[in-house]
């Protein structure tokens, strides 16, 4: 895609307003050469690569069979290497939403847990299709995904790479004070929120057959297992439930949080007081979440335990203050009694 | 049951000197906990780094001795070929080499044995080994493997045994000379690590809109229920919690 390029002098030109009796230039004109040369760029068409000059694989990890924001970025950094004559192929669980993210081609990968499959798999689909670089978000599993596949093929894995360009790649090594820096290799695995996903026009999802492989199994079993949500690392949690002031009830509190399966926290307010522990506090002086949701019951919400839950999506908010910063920042904000709603949660959650 | 812990040569990542590698110590107590006569086997040079696993938990370390910058694979091969250990432990990712984490799957698969990743907890099962493995978020899985097999330990395992000086003086290091295998050349240029910025939010098209994503503040937008009853507020909060979870 090549950008349009802007004419300084032509749009000085336009939005020239006078020349006498002095030199009069209306900046804030919002026309000229730069709306003209926008309106001629035509609605986007789907990209469709027939014939590639090569390939370039890119590993999903798609937890809960979706494409995660991680695995978006990876597809980003595909089309990277790829440029406008290689096509990019997807293998995972789901090729839903992949047009957009820069996917030419799709393979499908068994869902569920079974890496020995897997990294048999893709190492077939490697031998049979030579592609030219093979991708692999570093998360669990499919950082573990890729060191089994380079150990099917033998060849050198390039790791947790940080910066990509079409010509080099930057990784970590010896405990982050030194970092490589080489020309795109065959297998590598990028890092969380390193590389921008794609956001060009829409490319077109061809599928394609998955490649038999035989495989020699030594895991012979894998199940999820049921977590206590109070031991899970409060950065590390997906739910959280969190007193404030408005709390007075924290025997009551603690069963909620267990009855919710949720993890819980509170404010600097209550840690101050010794109500709760010191290591459940949220904030800028406590703990950064990464959750999915988080229920505040009785927290005004102070700017620093705001910086605490910026990465939250969902976020729930019960205060008797309509005017607090914590109810602007919800999205089911709920005027009340935080020790009125607790006991009714509870009863509600009661089998 | 007998166990080899695989042993590298870290470096603090601030200061840059000699230490043992934190999850290679958590992979020794796993060995511990599970009741295991544990061997440490490092090929290199050795080194305080090497020599102060003997205070965490170790009695024996095998020093395979080659030289610097050579492939310790062939030599731990080897030396697994004799010992024949029932489980080998190594730390998800070493401290101070390469940190590529990939020695464990290669000498896996040189051996020809299974390998299950990130073990937090270890247990003797009918079938062979119980692994906890974790996963992001706390959440955990249990897998069962086939012994013997390469088990790679993670960083939220168990802590490591404290440090005892009289069993670093009292443990033996046994040096024998490694195989010499020259590691595959691999060009890349090294240089001082730069931290990058990471990526806010979801939006990566124009400046104006990474912008705007980092700076706007998130404004829900969304149910705002003022004096409700507790039981309709209580409904609502699960019903929320329903759809996003």
């Amino acid at each position: 895609m090549s950008r349009i390029r802007r004419d300084p002098r032509e749009e000085l030109a336009a939005a020239t307003v006078s020349l006498a009796p002095r030199l009069r230039i209306d900046r804030a004109h919002r026309g000229g050469a730069a709306l003209a040369v926008a309106a001629t760029i035509s609605a986007p068409t789907r990209i469709r690569l027939a014939e590639p000059d090569y390939l370039v694989f890119s590993v999903a990890d798609a937890p809960g069979g979706v494409l995660s924001r991680h695995d978006r970025q990876v597809l980003g950094a595909a089309r990277v290497l790829a440029g406008h004559n290689g096509a990019v192929m997807l293998l995972g669980a789901t090729a839903e939403d992949a047009g957009p993210l820069g996917a030419d081609r799709f393979m499908a990968l068994p869902g569920g847990y079974e890496p020995e499959a897997a990294a048999a798999l893709v190492a077939a689909a490697v031998q049979r299709h030579a592609p030219r670089h093979v991708l692999f978000p570093e998360t669990a599993d499919s950082g573990d995904l890729a060191r089994r596949v380079a150990a099917l093929l033998g060849e050198p894995l390039f790791d947790n790479v940080e910066a990509l360009s079409a010509t080099s790649v930057t990784r970590p090594a010896s405990a982050r004070r030194r970092e490589w820096r080489a020309a795109p290799m065959r297998l590598m695995t990028i890092a969380p929120d390193m590389v921008a996903p794609y956001h060009g026009a829409p490319h077109e999802v061809e599928a394609f057959q998955p490649v038999e492989a035989p495989v020699r199994r030594g895991i012979l079993a894998a199940a999820p297992m049921q977590v206590d949500a109070a031991e899970i690392p409060l950065n590390q949690a997906s739910a959280v439930l969190s007193a404030g002031n408005g709390v007075k009830d924290f025997q009551g509190f603690l069963q909620l949080a267990h009855a919710m399966r949720a993890t819980p926290g509170a404010s600097r307010v209550v840690c101050d007081a010794g109500l709760l522990p010191r290591a459940l506090q949220v904030g800028a002086s406590g703990t950064v979440l990464d959750a999915d949701v988080y229920i505040a019951f009785g927290i005004s919400g102070a700017p620093q335990h705001l910086q605490g839950i910026g990465k939250v999506d969902h976020v729930v908010a019960v205060n008797t203050d309509l005017h607090a910063a914590m109810i602007a920042r919800a999205e089911l904000a709920i005027i009340a009694d935080a020790q009125q709603v607790l006991p009714a949660l509870l009863e509600a959650l009661r089998p | 049951m007998k166990a080899v812990v695989l042993l590298s040569a870290g470096i603090h990542p601030r200061s840059g000197a000699a230490m043992p590698v934190p999850v290679e110590l958590q992979a020794i107590a796993l060995a511990r906990r599970l009741g295991c006569d544990v061997v440490g086997i490092h090929a290199g040079q050795g080194g305080p780094a090497v020599e102060d696993c003997l205070a965490h938990g170790l009695d024996q370390i095998i020093l395979l001795r080659i030289r610097e910058g050579d492939d310790p694979l062939a030599a731990i091969t080897a030396e697994i070929a004799a010992q024949k250990p029932d489980l080998i432990l190594a730390g998800r990712r070493g401290q101070g080499g390469a940190d590529s984490g990939m020695l464990p799957y290669l000498l896996a698969k040189a051996c020809e044995m299974p390998i299950a990743a990130d073990a937090v907890a270890l247990a003797v099962a009918p079938e062979g080994l119980a692994v906890v493995q974790a996963l992001p978020r706390g959440a955990r899985r249990r897998l069962v493997v086939r012994l013997p097999a390469v088990v790679t330990v993670h960083e939220s395992a168990a802590p490591a045994l404290p440090f005892v000086y009289r069993d670093r003086l009292s443990g033996k290091i046994i040096e024998t000379s490694g195989i010499a295998a020259p590691a595959p050349a691999f060009a890349c240029e090294t240089r001082p690590y730069r931290r990058r910025p990471k990526l806010i939010g979801d939006a990566g098209g124009s400046a104006e809109e990474r912008l705007r994503a980092a700076t706007e503040q998130k404004s829900a937008g969304g149910k705002l229920m003022v004096n409700p009853e507790p039981a309709e507020a209580a409904a609502a909060i699960l019903d929320f919690m329903r759809r996003f979870q």
